[in-house]
């Protein structure tokens, strides 16, 4: 199915399922439609997997003024809607009020959707394959620390409707495109994991991402002991600085944590949290970006939005509930399932996510950084335990073995398996120097290579 | 006709059509499967959602080349679109896929399986499941005055069909319920928090049962908190830990469990790869995966290839005795079938995954599992964690106590436990006489795109030495 049929599609079944609802005499209802196609290919040493669908689902809304019933299902038949909307409906007759809520999104209102590459509905399993032609090139496979490669290809398009009784009728469309290659290596007692990858809505060059792989994970072997304990600076590179600051930024940013009073910047509003020179956007509107769509997921336009400028926080992010319960209103962060955590849309009721959040690029590219540091630590993979951080102090403990001694401006050796503390709020006043160097992190953050310090590194 | 009576007929259609189009092997699966969720925080219902997914996917094997697509559309012409797609896609990747996992023809199985449910959660309504959600946080506030509290309820029931063009045609209806609590308590700059409770493959009389009504699932999330309040900071370092049941299989499962699995395995990926027969951990090391265990759990009969699961000892005595297979992995790997091949819904084709992982029961009673530690620490529940392919892992204990001269002395405050797990079975210094083994309806396990899958883990009590402690 094209993707201009998709959009009709979608657009007739939630204005058809408003037309059911108000048959069966619900009083308020949002539908939320979603159709996605998707084909992953992988090939694990030569193990090739491939898995094709369409993923097809109504998740609904029904409230009888404060009192809400969530229902959803899989497919477009007439029936599964009405059993759904009727589920719904009941599942809000026996539910206590909630004083938060306010009404769905009452009109149609829009703001860009993004890229669409129309090419990418067209791909088959033989085009996907040549990808992963393509990410071997110039890789040498004959190394014998090599264990092995591997290969992956998903493509995904498709969109979303959301209709309201309340008059809310609009779409958003996407189409995306993700390759990467993970090489495993072994030397001695050394076993080392390293990937590349490229991620976005459109078709991406892939050449080469085999032997990108290949070289940082020979660069990783022949690690030695850390031996012992040490307060360091840590240079974090842009794709492993992104999700160090993910976990802190989704909490202390959260509109709903906010309102509910679980954020631990709360009270910090107008406040310096973070040093001068850093600002944090959170973009729903960058076309290239997966975040970009026309709307959020219960119909208000994605915007962007600046969380913290040089370092005062400017405000938080809200969907449509917890913006209006905060005297503030929604800054079109309401996702189902489709940031951080995952989950399937049609599935999920609204709640407040990130949209594509981005450190501003400041000063110093990686190696200027490096050439700073008499004696600090390179981190070049993402550790292990950054989800495990405890929410409410902000103290975190985290593992690596993708790590670097840097002395004197240089980088020495790889490291064995070394663990990292410290305290993420702290963390965040902190940062020594904001890099130049922003890569795609496949998070819902990106950044900037990022100095720190003030971490407690022991093996 | 009746729905199940056209549902088998399209699964039949499918295999038939792709037999007609020179396929070695092909299989189809239908899942019609009812999920309802229940939030309560702070007394106000924030989630009350009930998901019904329902639909057919299709495995096709050309050559030992598998391709997967599945289909929400129930009708003759969406399985005919989706079988006709497995069927290419198989083909397609055919001559690029140079690790073959075909396997051998197997005699057919036709079998319904129907758990004896007592009270099934379809026959009760959404006001006696909130009702337990209430009585569940009734109990919190008896215990203390929170800041803030959270009951969830989750249950999923439903039926899955699976036939093959082997003949084997196999019904099964799971059942799950589950009920978690948690308190979070702030005032006067002490802050504390807890979250417990458990589900299990039964109906509501689960919660009938002493230890997990929710009353007292309530008391103990009341308990727990008020515990943190005024809690110690744990001793950081390398420490000597008693490791709980709930604590030890997770760790367990998420970081030898996934290296076991064949898959890994077969690519090389797993750091246990060709090292059967090796000694990988003390003597006290024997790690279980099962379908239906004798100590409760998740309750799987069949895996999604439609094989009977069954015990497999992945380590026994410290020696590593075998993996976790598909039927491809098995043959190949020229292993017996496990039965751990499992898809979470119909969106995804099955792969290598486990069943109820863990520790084999040791000698000791828990007093002499206290008394052998000394000094150490009892790390009981855990709030998220991560792992790394190379058995690295990270576990935020969030509920733990300090074990001074045998005895368990204070409540821990939240703390992180890592280590790598094929250096920590080294240092397994002995077991409890008794197992518990936990499932549920929230959490589960992740794996390639598909989260959530119900699992089981447990164990007895696990004496772990040289468990690095850290104080996040």
């Amino acid at each position: 199915m094209s993707l201009d049929k998709v959009r009709e599609q979608i657009l007739g079944i939630a204005d058809q399922t408003l037309k059911y609802a108000k048959d069966l005499n619900i009083p308020s209802t949002e539908v939320f439609i979603y159709n996605l196609s998707s084909t992953n290919l992988t090939d694990n040493k030569g193990k090739v997997d491939s898995r094709d669908g369409l993923s097809l689902g109504i998740g609904i809304r029904a409230a009888i003024g404060k009192k809400i019933g969530f229902a959803s299902t899989t497919g477009f038949d007439e029936e599964s809607i009405k059993t759904t909307l009727n589920l719904a409906h009941s599942i809000a007759k026996t539910s206590p009020e909630n004083p938060m809520f306010n009404g769905f999104v009452a009109e149609t209102k829009t703001s860009k959707e993004g890229i669409l590459d129309h090419v990418i509905p067209n791909l088959d399993a033989k085009d996907m394959i040549e990808h992963c032609n393509l990410m071997g090139q110039g890789f040498d496979s004959s190394d014998t620390r090599l264990v092995s490669v591997s290969y992956a290809v998903n493509i995904s398009w498709g969109g979303y409707a959301l209709g309201t009784s309340e008059g809310c009728l609009s779409s958003s469309l996407i189409t995306t495109y993700g390759a990467n290659s993970m090489v495993v290596l072994t030397e001695a007692s050394d076993r080392k994991t390293a990937a590349d990858f490229v991620l976005g809505r459109e078709i991406k060059p892939v050449e080469g991402l085999t032997a990108n792989a290949m070289k940082h994970g020979l660069e990783s072997l022949g690690s030695k002991a850390f031996g012992g304990s040490e307060v360091l600076p840590t240079v974090w590179k842009s794709r492993e600085a992104a999700p160090f600051l993910a976990f802190p930024f989704f909490s202390v940013l959260s509109g709903s944590g906010y309102v509910e009073k679980q954020n631990p910047w709360k009270d910090k509003l107008g406040e310096k949290v973070c040093v001068d020179d850093f600002t944090l956007i959170d973009d729903g509107q960058n076309p290239v970006q997966g975040a970009c769509r026309a709307i959020d997921t219960e119909g208000t336009p994605k915007q962007t939005t600046t969380a913290i400028e040089n370092g005062i926080l400017k405000t938080f992010v809200f969907d449509k509930m917890y913006g209006e319960a905060a005297e503030m209103q929604s800054t079109g962060n309401a996702t189902r399932g489709m940031g951080f955590g995952g989950g399937i849309p049609f599935e999920s009721l609204p709640s407040v996510g990130p949209n594509q959040m981005l450190v501003k690029n400041v000063g110093k590219n990686l190696d200027e950084q490096i050439a700073e540091i008499d004696r600090g630590i390179l981190i070049t993979g993402t550790p292990i335990g950054l989800f495990t951080a405890n929410p409410v102090t902000g103290d975190f403990s985290v593992t690596t073995n993708d790590a670097f001694l840097i002395e004197k401006g240089e980088v020495v050796n790889p490291l064995k398996s070394i663990s990292i503390a410290g305290n993420n709020y702290e963390t965040l006043k902190n940062i020594a120097v904001i890099g130049s160097d922003r890569e795609t992190s496949g998070w819902p953050i990106d950044a900037p290579s990022m100095t720190f310090k003030g971490h407690t590194i022991s093996d | 006709m009746s729905q199940s009576d056209f549902i088998l007929d399209l699964l039949h259609k499918s295999v038939d059509q792709g037999s007609k189009l020179g396929v070695d092997f092909i299989e189809a699966r239908y899942d019609d499967l009812q999920l309802t969720t229940i939030a309560l925080i702070n007394d106000i219902v924030k989630q009350s959602s009930a998901f019904q997914r329902k639909g057919i996917g299709v495995m096709a094997y050309f050559n030992g080349t598998p391709g997967y697509s599945y289909t929400p559309e129930l009708n003759l012409e969406g399985v005919k679109n989706a079988t006709k797609r497995a069927i290419k896609l198989a083909k397609s990747t055919d001559e690029r896929n140079v690790m073959k996992l075909d396997f051998e023809s197997i005699p057919a199985v036709k079998e319904k399986v129907v758990l004896d449910v007592k009270k099934h959660p379809k026959d009760y309504e959404f006001s006696d499941k909130l009702d337990m959600l209430k009585r569940g946080v009734s109990s919190i506030k008896e215990v203390l005055k929170p800041t803030s509290t959270t009951g969830a309820y989750g249950e999923m029931f439903g039926e899955k069909l699976l036939v093959n063009s082997e003949g084997t045609e196999i019904y099964w209806a799971p059942v799950m319920v589950d009920i978690r609590m948690g308190s979070v308590f702030i005032s006067e700059g002490k802050q504390a928090q807890s979250f417990t409770g458990t589900g299990a493959s039964k109906g509501l009389e689960f919660f009938e049962e002493k230890e997990t009504t929710p009353e007292q699932t309530g008391t103990n999330a009341g308990k727990y908190c008020k515990e943190q309040i005024d809690a110690v900071a744990a001793p950081v370092g390398k420490q000597t830990t008693l490791v709980s049941p709930l604590m030890g299989g997770v760790v367990v499962h998420e970081s030898f469990g996934h290296l076991s699995e064949a898959d890994f395995v077969v690519t090389g990926q797993s750091p246990i790869a060709d090292r059967v027969g090796e000694q990988l951990g003390s003597e006290h090391v024997t790690l279980i995966d099962e379908g239906v265990t004798q100590y409760g759990g998740l309750y799987l009969p069949y895996d999604d290839q439609g094989i009977k699961t069954g015990r497999t000892v992945l380590v026994e005595k410290g020696i590593l005795k075998g993996y976790l297979h598909n039927r491809g992995t098995a043959q190949k790997m020229n292993a017996e079938l496990t039965g751990n091949s499992r898809a979470i819904n119909f969106m995804f084709d099955p792969i290598v995954r486990m069943k109820n992982t863990y520790f084999e029961k040791g000698d000791l009673s828990f007093e002499e599992a206290l008394e052998k530690i000394g000094n150490g620490v009892y790390a009981v529940d855990m709030s998220g964690g991560q792992v790394g392919l190379d058995g690295n892992f990270m576990f935020n204990c969030n509920r733990g106590y300090l074990i001074e001269n045998g005895q368990i002395t204070k409540p821990l405050k939240n703390h992180a436990l890592s280590g790598n797990i094929l250096e920590l079975l080294k240092h397994v210094q002995g077991a409890t006489k008794d197992i518990t083994i936990r499932t549920g309806y929230f959490g589960g396990c992740g794996k390639n795109g598909q989260g959530g899958l119900a699992v089981g883990f447990g164990g007895p009590n696990v004496i772990m030495d040289q468990v690095l402690v850290g104080g996040a």
